[in-house]
């Protein structure tokens, strides 16, 4: 693909921008017309009741009539505003999972057993693992039509919602398809658009709300003084201009469904073409993609989706879940046929009504190609792993990584080597192993494991501590599960936290504060914080903390890397630290600061560039723009390449220090 | 009189908020006890699974305790169907009370099983007996980890139920009753022997 992460990730802010003219030029439109209207019933009213009317408020010439068209114009902005502003902050409060439930979303737990569930499941972790992203927490609703959303503002709170219809009608190619249709959403940035999107639009779409709510109201309660009105005219009066008030706001309501509509469908819709180009990127097999597109094309519920809640959230899907309006005007997504030509060229235009085993033949022919390519690289891979597994958990192999840069070169563009790489290594899992970090209680046993001190003393104080904490029969877990553990390739350590975390958000937080009190008193039983450790704290404060505990989601902003100097050059001198001596280091910041020469960047003496003062760098370094962002993680790689030589630590490092400045890489593959 | 109107519609649009932020909140944490139940399904389903294979595997050795045995396998089957009912709707009181009840029962006959089995030496020393024995008092344990994380959600929900201002509206929103606490733990239970193998 010709564009790179980068490049959409800034053609995603640049859609944002359009997003927001758009919405004032609705905004404009909806209170100038109430205005306009209001002035035009008040000049108009009949002369004498006009005067009954106005002897109470002293509004009797022109000027004043322009008065009250500015009042409610400015009563409807004000309430625009506010009903966008409260949509927005529910949102960031609840995110991705807040739409998953109103939409009836039902989460699946980590550990199903039901075959279609776990089928899934399956396909949700490995793209996960290959992506670099924590495995998201997915929701099945209960919809005949075939679709599937994401929803969230960074990867670490994304969510995926599948239809019950498109995991029933869908075989594994085609829904490995729309899964990595929906993970290039995760990954493009066009996820925070598109609930932005629904908290902003939820303004102009109030407006007709509340027509229909006033009047629904109206009829109910305003039944008894209409009897009066001959005797009370000027109750009559207001009655009057509620009536015409809310026949008003749902006339108006209708300009904003039109726009509401009209931005849906100018922001979302040439991103999915995007997303299905990326889809077939990573699985290679554009025929699973358009199998499920010809699947839906076929299907008589199509992607249609009948919750009442779909049409503010329509914008989300794989695919049309609301009407698209005459002529596809409000269609948030291409035409299927266009979608289907566009990845299969040679479509005979026939859409596909058979129930999904017995799949199409064009699919066949295809597995059976890209089977074998695939075939062909995964036992080279599988080779290089088996000899890496040998390297003992707390060993410091030095496995020279040729694929560095290559690996910087696919953020956020998982490849099918990476999707190959990773479902591979799920499988490779010991089943033990697998099955417990599929399950809240023993996923925290594995992640303890993890923390458990290679020195015999500390070790002994760490196991007595969760004894005293969690009890005799979760000890003996975590004995049992010790050795599982140990056996680990290091490599394989992270993919394995991201599995246990998101087995993790489904715990309470009461039992979230204990799974903290014992991660805490495990890391500091040493009385040091180790490199590893310190990634660790780093992934669970941000993919498990804020399931559990108020944190404000990052605002997007562009601070110059000039500004950010001195942390800069904590970062950079963190990366060369790390696994080098000191001569070596001062060669590797060296490299790395000759790629941001504008800078001017010197290392920082040892103790300044600790740990604790890298949280914080990283904090400060991603508020840069995604080009800076990719820049430092650029010269961090120099850094790490400049002795030729890449230990695992390292490679460690960068890819937690990639995930903090919320640019996932791909697991780096061994070459 | 229109100002005053408007200001009026004004306060009208905020309280319409707050409403619409109680019912939000209110779906929010009953979908967040019924989403914490699907877990406790899976490790329930779970824990009957195995049972058949450990009555199974006792029946052998045990040929006299027929009553114990097949006491164990109709607690199950019961707690299975429990389970089931309770799964369908997790805001009915009634089943969650059933199943809490078929489980109690279920764990009772386990308890005397296990207590009788210590007579039998040789069922003592099978490998397939240790085993099982493991992966049940594993999955007990899951359990209580996943009934524990549910009656914390449901404890969060009826406690926000309850306090002012949800309560005012709750009822007229549909959520009248409160959500049933699971306890699988009874006197009954605690008297009986501990599962002991080691």
């Amino acid at each position: 693909m010709a564009t790179t992460f980068y490049q959409r990730q800034a053609d995603a802010k640049k859609n944002s921008t359009r997003l927001i003219a758009l919405f004032v030029l609705a905004v404009t439109l909806i209170v100038s017309s109430i205005s306009v209207t209001t002035w035009l019933l008040a000049e108009n009213l009949p002369r004498g009741r006009r005067v009954q009317m106005t002897t109470g408020s002293g509004f009797n010439s022109s000027s004043d009539n322009i008065t009250l068209a500015a009042l409610t114009g400015g009563g409807a902005l004000a309430l625009i505003v506010l009903g966008s502003l409260y949509k927005v902050f529910q949102l960031r409060r609840g995110g991705g999972t807040l739409v998953a439930e109103s939409l009836g979303g039902r989460r699946i737990s980590s550990m199903t057993q039901l075959p279609e569930e776990r089928k899934l499941m399956n396909i949700v972790e490995e793209m996960a693992i290959a992506s670099g992203v924590p495995v998201p927490p997915v929701f099945v609703i209960k919809e005949d039509g075939i679709n599937a959303f994401a929803a969230g503002y960074s990867p670490s709170d994304a969510v995926l919602g599948v239809t019950q219809g498109c995991i029933q009608k869908l075989n594994r190619k085609e829904l490995q398809g729309v899964i990595a249709h929906e993970f290039s959403h995760i990954l493009n940035g066009d996820m925070r658009i598109s609930i932005k999107l629904i908290g902003i639009l939820h303004g102009i779409l109030l407006i007709g709300m509340t027509g229909h709510m006033v009047l629904r109201n109206l009829f109910y309660f305003g039944g008894g003084s209409r009897s009066r009105r001959s005797k009370k005219e000027g109750g009559g009066q207001i009655i009057l201009v509620i009536l015409a008030l809310s026949v008003v706001a749902i006339i108006v309501g209708f300009i904003g469904v039109f726009f509401g509509n009209l931005i849906k469908a100018a922001v979302s819709r040439q991103r999915e073409f995007l997303a299905d180009a990326s889809a077939v990127q990573v699985t290679r097999d554009p025929p699973g993609i358009a199998d499920a597109l010809k699947r839906i094309g076929g299907h008589s519920d199509g992607s249609r989706l009948e919750s009442a809640n779909a049409s503010e959230a329509s914008h989300l899907f794989f695919s049309q879940a609301v009407w698209a309006g005459i002529g596809g005007l409000w269609a948030t997504h291409p035409p299927l046929t266009e979608r289907i030509k566009a990845i299969d060229p040679s479509w005979n235009g026939k859409f596909d009504s058979s129930s999904s085993t017995t799949s199409s033949n064009t699919s066949r022919t295809s597995q059976v190609t890209s089977g074998f390519a695939g075939s062909a690289q995964g036992s080279q891979t599988a080779e290089i792993v088996s000899e890496e597994t040998s390297g003992n958990l707390r060993s410091t192999t030095t496995t020279p990584i040729n694929a560095i840069h290559a690996g910087l070169n696919v953020v956020g563009e998982p490849t099918l080597e990476h999707q190959q790489y990773a479902s591979q290594l799920i499988e490779q899992l010991p089943p033990t192993l697998l099955d417990a970090v599929h399950d809240p209680y023993s996923a925290r046993a594995v992640i303890f494991c993890f923390l458990l001190d290679s020195d015999q003393e500390v070790q002994k104080k760490q196991l007595q501590a969760i004894k005293a904490q969690t009890g005799d029969d979760f000890h003996r877990l975590v004995r049992r599960l010790q050795n599982h553990v140990d056996d680990l390739d290091v490599t394989k350590r992270l993919p394995v936290t991201d599995l246990a975390i998101s087995s993790l958000r489904s715990i309470s937080s009461k039992q979230y504060r204990e799974f903290i009190k014992c991660f805490n008193t495990l890391i500091k039983a040493d009385e040091k914080i180790d490199l590893f450790e310190w990634i660790m704290i780093q992934v669970i404060s941000r993919h498990l903390k804020p399931q559990f505990e108020k944190i404000k989601p990052k605002r997007e902003s562009h601070t110059a890397l000039k500004k950010l100097q001195p942390d800069c050059e904590t970062l950079l001198s963190a990366i060369s630290e790390a696994g080098n001596d000191s001569e070596q280091a001062i060669q590797a910041f060296q490299a790395g600061a000759n790629s941001l020469q504008e800078l001017s960047l010197g290392p920082v003496k040892g103790n300044q560039s600790s740990l604790r003062g890298l949280a914080q760098a990283l904090e400060n370094l991603s508020s840069a723009s995604a080009k800076d962002r990719r820049r430092l993680i650029d010269a961090c790689a120099l850094a790490v390449e400049a002795d030729g030589i890449i230990t695992w630590q390292e490679a460690e490092l960068l890819r937690g220090v990639a995930d903090l400045l919320d640019c996932p890489i791909p697991p780096l593959l061994p070459s | 009189m229109l100002i005053a109107l408007i200001v009026l519609l004004f306060l009208a649009a905020i309280f319409v908020f707050f409403i619409v932020g109680i019912y939000n909140t209110l779906v929010r944490l009953k979908n967040r006890y019924e989403n914490a139940f699907a877990q406790i399904e899976v490790q329930l389903t779970r824990r009957y699974d195995l049972i058949p294979n450990l009555v199974e595997t006792v029946k052998g050795y045990m040929a006299h305790e027929r009553e114990t045995l097949e006491a164990v396998i109709q607690a199950r089957n019961q707690a299975m169907s429990g389970l089931k009912q309770a799964a369908a709707d997790p805001s009915n009181a009634a089943a969650i009370q059933a199943l809490s009840g078929a489980e109690q029962g279920l764990t009772g006959a386990l308890g005397r099983l296990f207590a009788l089995s210590e007579a039998y030496p040789d069922l003592k020393a099978n490998q397939n007996m240790a085993q099982l024995t493991e992966e049940i008092t594993t999955t007990e344990n899951k359990v209580s980890f996943a009934r524990q994380a549910y009656n914390d959600s449901v404890t969060e929900y009826n406690t926000y139920k309850q306090t002012f201002p949800p309560v005012a509206v709750a009822g007229t929103f549909g959520h009248v009753n409160n959500a049933e606490l699971l306890d699988f733990d009874s006197e009954a239970i605690a008297e009986a022997p501990k599962v002991s193998f080691n």
